[in-house]
């Protein structure tokens, strides 16, 4: 579920420390089938897609890596479903003889990401000062890559036309499966689609604290701060969430209460396999815009 | 303090703890703490009415009992901060309630970083300018001895009370322990209800077999300890003649447990790191009844809770490992009692066929 996070800081890390790195195809419906069947039913859509990618990776590796991230320090917690990843995956597979890697970053117990890496690593048998340097350029790869990809959306909200914001997490508005469909839709029906997530993180995080002070979660902090930056660049927001995304019910339910005179649509996606009720709901949210703005 | 008036403080029902939030709030705080009323249907309507969709239940438990004691008369809501969703119940549900209209002063223990001693005497002094705070600290002990006596007292109940051979003597002394706990005012009347209690509770005669079925309860944090929420399974389980053991309650969780590293050695085959807020506990307890040769395992959560869901898959390694029957309970709005009823017959009925066949 990190993967579209850490993706570049992953590859570049195990590149440096000379190991070849494997990953799954992007998502399609037997991955989400055969991680459904995997999974307890009451799980997020997310966590089964997880566990189908890594189900379609058994047996293909020497490792899979499922790293634990808790926290970056008070009030920048993840999900708790990211401190528990490793341990369910272990358990979920545990008949399978693959082996899995992790790594844990739990600020609030003094575990920094980079002592994290450093022991893992060294648990792969790589000198400490061969992980340090692995890990500084990994880390440098991933910054600039990061803040690329900041630029080139700062450059979007300049684009002529209409422009909807989307608040959503990157595992899923970037999955192939579910939430690629509504940023392609959206380019279809000559929209913008733009990203509250892809912004300046430190600077995000800071000004989530005008929407809601106590929120506690990076990436809905991260979503939060994006849309206080941006909601009036933009002509409307969606909130995109998996079912039932724990964080979002909340973060998102607050959203709607505290950010008016801008339209927005909640929308939550599931298992379903035919996009056609989501295409449904996104063409009448930009009718709903367009009227309103007497362009229809 | 004649110039500003008592806070009319209320926090939400959670089991029997209320008795030891009025003390709290009464002797510690001085202020005045207005109990809200016992949860029935008409809470749960009112909290599912006004919450998000797939919010966890206890949100929604949490917020018909706050406006039931706003409509009570309180004028100070105190919501907690937590590890899990619940460190983000207190800002919403102040937002539902605002938007609802209702006027209340909010304290959410989320504002605080209550790691830090100074933030502990600014709440304090928040709710009274004038509490002395070593006095405060004295009285709030007491509240927290009291925390004590009733989980003591009502673990025993729960493994005892299925056995009564009197037909409600037992139950009978039960009750009456939690209102003296009510009613309490000073420290003598708690040591006085606890003896009391432990007494009446040790003069009831048992009918109880030696070596009877016993059952391990687990679980999320509020559903596992609040009554009205998990439909009084502890009792229903108890009355087929069945011993219930329920390690998580607040003593075990947070007044004689700050942090479960040591209770995490002796399960580090099965889950390498902390998974949640009560998962290593959750997980300890389920594989100490386990190799207890317990008859079998209850897993309680409520509809959506993210960290027992990640938790399960351990308890089926644990299940599998040891041969022990888990029984998985949701609870959501919906839940029937009839329903519940239904399943916990059959799985009486399943480890007792069990237990005479192994």
């Amino acid at each position: 579920m990190l993967y579209f996070r850490y993706r570049t800081l992953w590859r570049a890390f195990f590149q440096e420390l000379g190991m070849d790195t494997v990953t799954s195809a992007p998502t399609d419906r037997e991955i989400l089938e055969r991680g459904t069947a995997l999974a307890i039913d009451e799980a997020c859509l997310s966590l089964k897609i997880y566990l189908g990618h890594v189900a379609a990776l058994v047996g293909k590796c020497d490792y899979i890596l499922v790293p634990r991230v808790s926290n970056f320090g008070w009030h920048r917690s993840m999900c708790t479903r990211f401190e528990a990843m490793p341990d369910l995956t272990w358990n979920v597979f545990r008949e399978s003889g693959q082996k899995f890697l992790s790594y844990d970053v739990d600020e609030l117990m003094k575990r920094k990401e980079k002592t994290a890496f450093l022991d893992l690593g060294q648990t792969l048998g790589c000198p400490a000062k061969e992980v340090r340097r692995a890990y500084k350029a990994a880390r440098k790869a991933e910054a600039l890559q990061y803040k690329a990809r900041v630029q080139k959306q700062e450059q979007l909200y300049k684009k002529e036309g209409l422009k909807i914001l989307i608040a959503a997490h990157s595992y899923v508005i970037e999955d192939q499966y579910i939430g690629r469909a509504v940023t392609d839709y959206l380019k279809e029906a000559g929209v913008v689609p733009l990203r509250a997530d892809l912004v300046d993180r430190d600077g995000a995080i800071k000004r989530s604290r005008e929407l809601s002070p106590t929120c506690k979660w990076e990436i809905s902090r991260e979503i939060l701060g994006g849309i206080v930056q941006h909601r009036g660049d933009v002509d409307g927001i969606i909130l995109l969430s998996a079912f039932p995304c724990g964080p979002d019910a909340m973060v998102n339910e607050l959203i709607t209460r505290r950010v008016k005179g801008i339209p927005m649509l909640n929308l939550v996606l599931d298992s379903q396999t035919g996009t056609a009720g989501v295409e449904t709901r996104l063409e009448s949210f930009i009718d709903i815009i367009r009227l309103k703005e007497g362009k229809l | 303090m004649a110039d500003t008036p008592r806070r009319k403080i209320s926090f939400p029902r959670y089991a029997e703890y209320n008795c030891a939030f009025r003390y709290i709030v009464e002797q510690a705080l001085g202020a005045k703490y207005i109990m809200p009323p016992a949860l029935t249907k008409r809470t749960m309507a009112l909290g599912t009415k006004y919450s998000p969709d797939f919010v966890c239940t206890p949100f929604k438990t949490l917020l018909g009992s706050m406006i039931e004691s706003l409509e009570a008369g309180a004028d100070t809501l105190l919501m907690t901060h937590g590890l899990c969703r619940l460190g983000y119940y207190g800002e919403l549900l102040e937002q539902i309630l605002r938007d609802l209209g209702y006027e209340f002063d909010f304290i959410n223990l989320s504002d605080y970083d209550m790691s830090k001693k100074k933030e502990y005497i600014k709440l304090v002094r928040r709710i009274n300018p004038k509490v002395n705070p070593a006095r405060f600290l004295a009285q709030f002990m007491e509240g927290v001895r009291m925390v004590e006596y009733l989980d003591e007292i009502t673990a025993e109940y729960y493994q005892n009370c299925g056995f009564d051979a009197t037909g409600g003597e037992y139950k009978r002394a039960y009750q009456d322990f939690l209102t003296a706990m009510y009613t309490a005012r000073g420290r003598s009347d708690v040591e006085k209800g606890y003896r009391a209690a432990r007494r009446a509770l040790r003069a009831v005669p048992l009918n109880k077999p030696g070596r009877p079925l016993r059952v391990g309860i687990v679980g999320e944090f509020y559903t596992v300890m609040d009554p009205f929420s998990n439909l009084e399974l502890e009792r229903k389980l108890a009355d087929m003649r069945v011993e219930i053991h329920r390690w998580m309650n607040v003593t075990h969780q947070f007044i004689h447990h700050g942090g479960q590293k040591n209770m995490h050695v002796k399960i580090q085959d099965l889950c390498a790191y902390e998974m949640g807020p009560t998962a290593t506990a959750n997980i300890w307890f389920a594989r100490e009844c386990a190799e207890r040769r317990f008859d079998g395992l209850v897993h309680i959560k409520s509809a959506s809770c993210t960290p027992e869901i990640d938790v399960m898959p351990v308890l089926q390694t644990i299940s599998a490992d040891y041969k022990i029957p888990v029984l998985y309970l949701t609870y959501d709005a919906q839940t029937s009692d009839v329903g519940l009823q239904t399943r916990l017959e059959a799985f009486y009925d399943m480890i007792d066929m069990r237990k005479k066949v192994l």
